[in-house]
Protein backbone atom coordinates (compact mmCIF):
# COMPACT_ATOMS: atom_id res chain seq x y z
CA UNK A 1 0.00 0.00 0.00
CA UNK A 2 1.35 3.35 -0.98
CA UNK A 3 2.79 5.61 1.40
CA UNK A 4 0.63 8.62 1.73
CA UNK A 5 -2.28 6.25 2.27
CA UNK A 6 -0.52 4.69 4.95
CA UNK A 7 0.26 7.47 6.63
CA UNK A 8 -4.07 8.44 6.21
CA UNK A 9 -5.13 5.71 7.65
CA UNK A 10 -3.17 6.32 10.93
CA UNK A 11 -4.10 9.78 10.53
CA UNK A 12 -7.67 9.43 10.57
CA UNK A 13 -7.58 6.58 12.92
CA UNK A 14 -6.01 9.12 15.82
CA UNK A 15 -8.37 11.64 14.69
CA UNK A 16 -11.82 9.15 15.53
CA UNK A 17 -10.50 8.52 19.03
CA UNK A 18 -8.09 5.31 18.90
CA UNK A 19 -5.65 6.86 21.83
CA UNK A 20 -3.09 4.02 22.08
CA UNK A 21 -1.46 1.89 18.98
CA UNK A 22 0.84 -0.44 20.42
CA UNK A 23 3.01 -3.13 18.27
CA UNK A 24 5.46 -4.95 16.79
CA UNK A 25 6.91 -3.62 13.54
CA UNK A 26 6.42 -4.93 10.13
CA UNK A 27 7.74 -3.30 6.85
CA UNK A 28 4.30 -3.98 5.44
CA UNK A 29 2.94 -1.13 7.52
CA UNK A 30 5.80 0.97 7.76
CA UNK A 31 4.73 4.18 6.70
CA UNK A 32 1.70 4.14 8.81
CA UNK A 33 4.31 2.71 11.89
CA UNK A 34 6.53 6.01 10.82
CA UNK A 35 3.56 8.37 10.95
CA UNK A 36 2.58 7.31 14.46
CA UNK A 37 6.11 7.89 15.52
CA UNK A 38 6.02 11.35 14.09
CA UNK A 39 2.78 12.19 16.26
CA UNK A 40 5.09 10.55 19.05
CA UNK A 41 1.82 8.24 19.57
CA UNK A 42 3.59 4.68 18.77
CA UNK A 43 5.13 2.18 21.87
CA UNK A 44 6.96 -0.73 20.32
CA UNK A 45 6.75 -3.60 22.30
CA UNK A 46 9.00 -7.21 22.27
CA UNK A 47 6.58 -9.74 20.91
CA UNK A 48 3.04 -9.38 19.77
CA UNK A 49 1.16 -11.08 23.11
CA UNK A 50 3.23 -8.50 25.18
CA UNK A 51 1.91 -5.55 22.69
CA UNK A 52 -1.61 -6.76 23.47
CA UNK A 53 -0.78 -6.86 27.46
CA UNK A 54 -0.58 -3.47 26.97
CA UNK A 55 -2.67 -2.15 24.97
CA UNK A 56 -5.12 -4.11 26.98
CA UNK A 57 -4.23 -2.55 30.09
CA UNK A 58 -4.58 1.15 28.31
CA UNK A 59 -8.07 0.18 27.46
CA UNK A 60 -8.94 -0.47 31.15
CA UNK A 61 -8.48 3.10 31.50
CA UNK A 62 -11.41 5.80 31.30
CA UNK A 63 -10.56 8.68 28.74
CA UNK A 64 -14.22 10.61 30.38
CA UNK A 65 -14.97 9.01 33.46
CA UNK A 66 -18.17 8.86 34.37
CA UNK A 67 -20.07 7.88 31.13
CA UNK A 68 -20.63 4.38 29.99
CA UNK A 69 -17.47 1.81 30.24
CA UNK A 70 -17.84 1.38 26.27
CA UNK A 71 -18.14 5.31 25.42
CA UNK A 72 -14.75 6.36 27.39
CA UNK A 73 -12.76 3.58 27.38
CA UNK A 74 -9.13 4.42 25.73
CA UNK A 75 -9.19 2.36 22.65
CA UNK A 76 -6.11 0.54 21.45
CA UNK A 77 -4.86 -0.50 18.32
CA UNK A 78 -2.54 -3.27 18.10
CA UNK A 79 0.02 -3.49 14.69
CA UNK A 80 1.78 -6.81 13.89
CA UNK A 81 2.96 -8.85 10.86
CA UNK A 82 0.84 -12.05 10.40
CA UNK A 83 3.94 -14.34 11.99
CA UNK A 84 3.30 -12.26 15.13
CA UNK A 85 -0.73 -12.52 14.94
CA UNK A 86 0.09 -16.54 15.04
CA UNK A 87 2.34 -15.85 18.00
CA UNK A 88 -1.15 -13.83 19.76
CA UNK A 89 -3.61 -16.23 19.31
CA UNK A 90 -3.61 -17.37 23.24
CA UNK A 91 -3.45 -13.99 24.24
CA UNK A 92 -6.77 -12.89 22.12
CA UNK A 93 -8.37 -16.30 23.24
CA UNK A 94 -7.70 -16.05 26.81
CA UNK A 95 -7.25 -11.95 27.74
CA UNK A 96 -9.04 -9.79 24.33
CA UNK A 97 -12.30 -12.15 24.00
CA UNK A 98 -12.40 -14.15 27.66
CA UNK A 99 -12.53 -10.38 29.44
CA UNK A 100 -14.39 -8.73 25.96
CA UNK A 101 -11.64 -5.62 25.82
CA UNK A 102 -12.45 -4.38 22.49
CA UNK A 103 -9.10 -3.87 20.20
CA UNK A 104 -8.15 -3.12 16.43
CA UNK A 105 -5.43 -5.63 15.01
CA UNK A 106 -3.94 -4.04 12.12
CA UNK A 107 -1.97 -6.84 10.36
CA UNK A 108 0.33 -6.80 7.54
CA UNK A 109 -0.23 -9.82 5.53
CA UNK A 110 2.97 -11.62 4.25
CA UNK A 111 3.10 -14.62 1.71
CA UNK A 112 -0.05 -12.65 0.34
CA UNK A 113 1.26 -12.96 -3.15
CA UNK A 114 3.21 -16.58 -4.12
CA UNK A 115 6.51 -15.16 -4.64
CA UNK A 116 6.58 -13.76 -1.04
CA UNK A 117 9.78 -15.21 1.02
CA UNK A 118 9.38 -19.14 1.70
CA UNK A 119 9.05 -18.31 5.76
CA UNK A 120 5.43 -16.41 5.01
CA UNK A 121 3.85 -19.01 2.83
CA UNK A 122 2.07 -21.23 5.18
CA UNK A 123 0.98 -18.33 7.67
CA UNK A 124 0.02 -16.34 5.02
CA UNK A 125 -1.88 -19.15 3.42
CA UNK A 126 -4.51 -20.22 6.23
CA UNK A 127 -4.55 -16.39 7.71
CA UNK A 128 -8.07 -16.11 6.36
CA UNK A 129 -8.73 -19.03 8.33
CA UNK A 130 -7.40 -18.38 11.88
CA UNK A 131 -8.91 -15.04 11.53
CA UNK A 132 -12.29 -17.41 10.78
CA UNK A 133 -11.61 -19.86 13.54
CA UNK A 134 -11.28 -16.92 15.86
CA UNK A 135 -14.43 -15.43 14.92
CA UNK A 136 -12.49 -12.22 14.72
CA UNK A 137 -13.77 -10.20 12.12
CA UNK A 138 -11.75 -8.57 9.88
CA UNK A 139 -11.13 -6.41 6.55
CA UNK A 140 -8.78 -5.73 4.23
CA UNK A 141 -7.96 -2.51 3.41
CA UNK A 142 -7.17 -1.15 0.04
CA UNK A 143 -6.54 2.41 -2.00
CA UNK A 144 -10.22 2.98 -2.48
CA UNK A 145 -12.03 2.02 0.01
CA UNK A 146 -9.39 2.27 3.10
CA UNK A 147 -11.78 5.23 4.94
CA UNK A 148 -14.54 2.25 4.53
CA UNK A 149 -12.98 -0.31 6.05
CA UNK A 150 -11.76 2.28 8.94
CA UNK A 151 -15.30 3.32 9.82
CA UNK A 152 -16.25 -0.67 10.39
CA UNK A 153 -13.81 -1.15 12.48
CA UNK A 154 -14.22 1.90 14.55
CA UNK A 155 -18.38 1.19 15.31
CA UNK A 156 -17.05 -2.38 15.70
CA UNK A 157 -14.67 -1.16 18.68
CA UNK A 158 -17.89 1.09 19.89
CA UNK A 159 -19.98 -1.84 19.81
CA UNK A 160 -17.32 -3.59 22.67
CA UNK A 161 -16.26 -5.81 19.53
CA UNK A 162 -12.59 -6.52 18.39
CA UNK A 163 -11.59 -6.96 14.70
CA UNK A 164 -9.05 -7.22 12.01
CA UNK A 165 -7.97 -4.73 9.51
CA UNK A 166 -5.36 -6.84 7.04
CA UNK A 167 -2.55 -4.54 4.89
CA UNK A 168 -1.27 -7.28 2.37
CA UNK A 169 1.89 -7.22 0.73
CA UNK A 170 2.11 -6.30 -2.54
CA UNK A 171 5.68 -6.27 -3.06
CA UNK A 172 8.81 -8.94 -3.17
CA UNK A 173 11.73 -6.96 -1.85
CA UNK B 1 7.22 -16.88 53.87
CA UNK B 2 4.12 -18.57 52.23
CA UNK B 3 2.84 -16.86 49.08
CA UNK B 4 -0.37 -15.66 51.47
CA UNK B 5 1.59 -14.26 53.90
CA UNK B 6 3.34 -12.35 51.59
CA UNK B 7 0.10 -11.14 49.74
CA UNK B 8 -1.49 -10.05 53.05
CA UNK B 9 1.72 -7.90 54.26
CA UNK B 10 1.50 -6.65 51.03
CA UNK B 11 -1.85 -5.23 51.04
CA UNK B 12 -1.32 -3.81 54.31
CA UNK B 13 0.60 -1.14 52.67
CA UNK B 14 -1.24 -0.60 49.38
CA UNK B 15 -3.82 2.43 49.58
CA UNK B 16 -6.87 1.57 48.76
CA UNK B 17 -6.87 3.91 45.61
CA UNK B 18 -3.72 2.00 44.52
CA UNK B 19 -4.49 -0.30 41.46
CA UNK B 20 -3.52 -4.13 41.77
CA UNK B 21 -2.81 -6.69 38.73
CA UNK B 22 -2.61 -10.00 39.71
CA UNK B 23 -0.95 -13.04 37.31
CA UNK B 24 -2.94 -15.65 36.26
CA UNK B 25 -2.70 -18.98 38.55
CA UNK B 26 -2.13 -19.20 42.17
CA UNK B 27 -1.58 -15.70 43.17
CA UNK B 28 -4.86 -14.00 42.12
CA UNK B 29 -6.69 -17.06 44.05
CA UNK B 30 -4.99 -16.06 47.45
CA UNK B 31 -5.24 -12.62 46.62
CA UNK B 32 -9.00 -13.15 45.92
CA UNK B 33 -9.59 -14.88 49.36
CA UNK B 34 -7.60 -12.69 51.61
CA UNK B 35 -9.42 -9.98 50.39
CA UNK B 36 -11.55 -8.27 47.69
CA UNK B 37 -12.32 -4.94 48.72
CA UNK B 38 -10.18 -3.42 45.89
CA UNK B 39 -10.95 -4.80 42.60
CA UNK B 40 -8.25 -6.01 41.59
CA UNK B 41 -7.65 -6.68 38.15
CA UNK B 42 -7.03 -10.90 38.45
CA UNK B 43 -6.27 -13.15 35.54
CA UNK B 44 -7.39 -15.92 34.97
CA UNK B 45 -5.67 -16.59 31.20
CA UNK B 46 -3.07 -14.91 29.29
CA UNK B 47 0.44 -16.81 31.15
CA UNK B 48 3.42 -13.89 31.57
CA UNK B 49 0.87 -10.64 30.80
CA UNK B 50 0.91 -9.47 34.52
CA UNK B 51 3.85 -7.38 33.94
CA UNK B 52 2.58 -5.80 30.78
CA UNK B 53 -1.10 -5.25 31.48
CA UNK B 54 0.29 -3.38 34.65
CA UNK B 55 2.15 -1.37 32.42
CA UNK B 56 -0.36 -0.12 30.15
CA UNK B 57 -2.20 0.63 33.19
CA UNK B 58 0.35 2.76 34.71
CA UNK B 59 1.26 4.47 31.57
CA UNK B 60 -2.24 5.93 31.50
CA UNK B 61 -3.40 6.49 35.19
CA UNK B 62 -0.44 8.22 36.10
CA UNK B 63 -2.03 10.10 38.94
CA UNK B 64 -2.26 6.17 40.62
CA UNK B 65 0.06 3.64 41.82
CA UNK B 66 -0.29 0.25 40.25
CA UNK B 67 0.78 -2.75 41.91
CA UNK B 68 1.65 -5.67 39.41
CA UNK B 69 1.56 -9.06 41.78
CA UNK B 70 3.71 -11.43 39.51
CA UNK B 71 5.34 -15.16 39.69
CA UNK B 72 8.35 -15.98 38.91
CA UNK B 73 7.29 -18.51 36.24
CA UNK B 74 4.78 -16.21 35.13
CA UNK B 75 7.70 -13.10 34.59
CA UNK B 76 10.26 -15.84 33.20
CA UNK B 77 7.63 -16.11 30.18
CA UNK B 78 7.97 -12.12 29.22
CA UNK B 79 11.04 -11.62 30.28
CA UNK B 80 10.78 -8.87 27.26
CA UNK B 81 8.02 -6.72 28.98
CA UNK B 82 11.51 -5.85 31.70
CA UNK B 83 12.93 -3.67 28.85
CA UNK B 84 9.92 -2.37 27.99
CA UNK B 85 9.16 -0.95 31.03
CA UNK B 86 12.93 -0.09 31.91
CA UNK B 87 12.72 2.32 29.02
CA UNK B 88 9.04 3.85 29.09
CA UNK B 89 10.27 4.13 33.11
CA UNK B 90 6.76 4.45 34.43
CA UNK B 91 7.36 6.21 37.71
CA UNK B 92 4.06 4.65 39.69
CA UNK B 93 4.93 1.30 38.90
CA UNK B 94 5.60 -1.17 41.33
CA UNK B 95 6.27 -4.62 40.25
CA UNK B 96 6.33 -7.42 43.32
CA UNK B 97 7.81 -11.16 42.08
CA UNK B 98 6.47 -13.76 44.70
CA UNK B 99 9.09 -16.16 43.69
CA UNK B 100 9.34 -19.69 44.66
CA UNK B 101 10.82 -21.25 42.23
CA UNK B 102 8.73 -23.57 40.70
CA UNK B 103 5.76 -23.72 38.61
CA UNK B 104 3.08 -23.97 41.34
CA UNK B 105 -0.14 -24.00 39.84
CA UNK B 106 1.17 -26.65 37.34
CA UNK B 107 2.43 -28.97 39.67
CA UNK B 108 5.53 -27.25 41.18
CA UNK B 109 8.03 -27.90 38.48
CA UNK B 110 11.44 -26.06 39.14
CA UNK B 111 11.62 -22.68 37.51
CA UNK B 112 15.26 -21.05 36.61
CA UNK B 113 15.00 -18.57 39.11
CA UNK B 114 16.69 -21.67 41.19
CA UNK B 115 19.93 -20.54 38.77
CA UNK B 116 19.52 -16.35 37.30
CA UNK B 117 17.95 -13.56 39.68
CA UNK B 118 15.37 -12.25 38.23
CA UNK B 119 16.06 -8.97 40.68
CA UNK B 120 19.59 -8.29 38.84
CA UNK B 121 17.80 -8.87 35.42
CA UNK B 122 15.09 -5.77 36.66
CA UNK B 123 18.36 -4.09 37.54
CA UNK B 124 19.95 -4.34 34.03
CA UNK B 125 16.95 -3.50 32.41
CA UNK B 126 16.90 0.26 34.03
CA UNK B 127 14.28 0.00 36.84
CA UNK B 128 14.94 2.79 39.05
CA UNK B 129 14.93 0.88 42.31
CA UNK B 130 14.80 -3.26 42.91
CA UNK B 131 14.97 -5.07 46.08
CA UNK B 132 14.56 -8.65 47.64
CA UNK B 133 12.72 -9.85 50.42
CA UNK B 134 13.62 -13.26 52.53
CA UNK B 135 11.67 -12.47 55.56
CA UNK B 136 8.66 -10.82 56.69
CA UNK B 137 10.42 -7.95 58.16
CA UNK B 138 12.40 -7.70 55.58
CA UNK B 139 9.33 -7.39 53.27
CA UNK B 140 7.96 -4.88 55.32
CA UNK B 141 10.76 -2.32 55.73
CA UNK B 142 10.97 -2.61 51.89
CA UNK B 143 7.22 -1.90 51.40
CA UNK B 144 7.95 1.32 53.65
CA UNK B 145 10.66 2.45 52.23
CA UNK B 146 9.10 2.10 48.68
CA UNK B 147 6.58 4.53 49.63
CA UNK B 148 9.07 7.83 49.00
CA UNK B 149 10.83 6.20 45.82
CA UNK B 150 10.06 6.60 42.16
CA UNK B 151 9.41 3.45 40.05
CA UNK B 152 9.63 1.18 37.94
CA UNK B 153 10.24 -1.10 41.61
CA UNK B 154 10.68 -4.46 41.67
CA UNK B 155 10.31 -6.25 44.77
CA UNK B 156 11.42 -10.23 44.66
CA UNK B 157 10.27 -11.64 47.45
CA UNK B 158 11.20 -15.16 47.95
CA UNK B 159 8.41 -17.48 49.60
CA UNK B 160 8.37 -21.35 50.20
CA UNK B 161 5.39 -23.40 48.98
CA UNK B 162 2.51 -24.29 51.30
CA UNK B 163 0.71 -27.25 52.41
CA UNK B 164 -2.28 -25.27 53.22
CA UNK B 165 -5.76 -25.94 51.17
CA UNK B 166 -5.64 -24.23 47.69
CA UNK B 167 -7.64 -21.25 47.58
CA UNK B 168 -10.75 -21.46 45.72
CA UNK B 169 -10.92 -20.12 42.02
CA UNK B 170 -12.48 -16.32 41.74
CA UNK B 171 -15.78 -16.62 40.99
CA UNK B 172 -16.50 -13.64 39.11
CA UNK B 173 -16.97 -13.73 35.38
CA UNK B 174 -14.46 -11.97 33.19
CA UNK B 175 -16.21 -9.28 32.17
CA UNK B 176 -17.30 -8.66 35.79
CA UNK B 177 -13.89 -8.40 36.77
CA UNK B 178 -12.93 -6.02 34.16
CA UNK B 179 -16.09 -3.82 35.08
CA UNK B 180 -15.11 -3.99 38.59
CA UNK B 181 -12.04 -2.30 37.63
CA UNK B 182 -12.61 -0.01 35.33
CA UNK B 183 -15.48 1.53 37.32
CA UNK B 184 -13.13 2.07 40.34
CA UNK B 185 -12.26 5.65 39.49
Amino acid sequence: MKETIQRKIFDYLLKNKIYNFIGVPDSTIKYFIDQGLKHNKILIATREEEAIGIAAGMSLFLEHPGEIISKSQSNSLVFMQNAGFANSISTITSLVQLYQIPMIFLIGWRGFLKNDAPEHTKIGKIQPKLLQALSLQSMVLDEKSWKKSCDWALKLIKDGKSCALIIPREFVD
Amino acid sequence: MIRKTAIAIALEHIEFDDRIISANGFISRDLFSISDTRSAFYMIGSMGLASSIGLGIALKDTGRKVFVFDGDGNILMNLGSLTTIGSLKPKNLIHVVFDNSVHESTGSQPTNTNFVSIEKIAKACNYNHTFMARTKNNFEKILRKIKKLNGPIMIVVKIQQSNDKKSARIDYEPVEIKERFMSQV
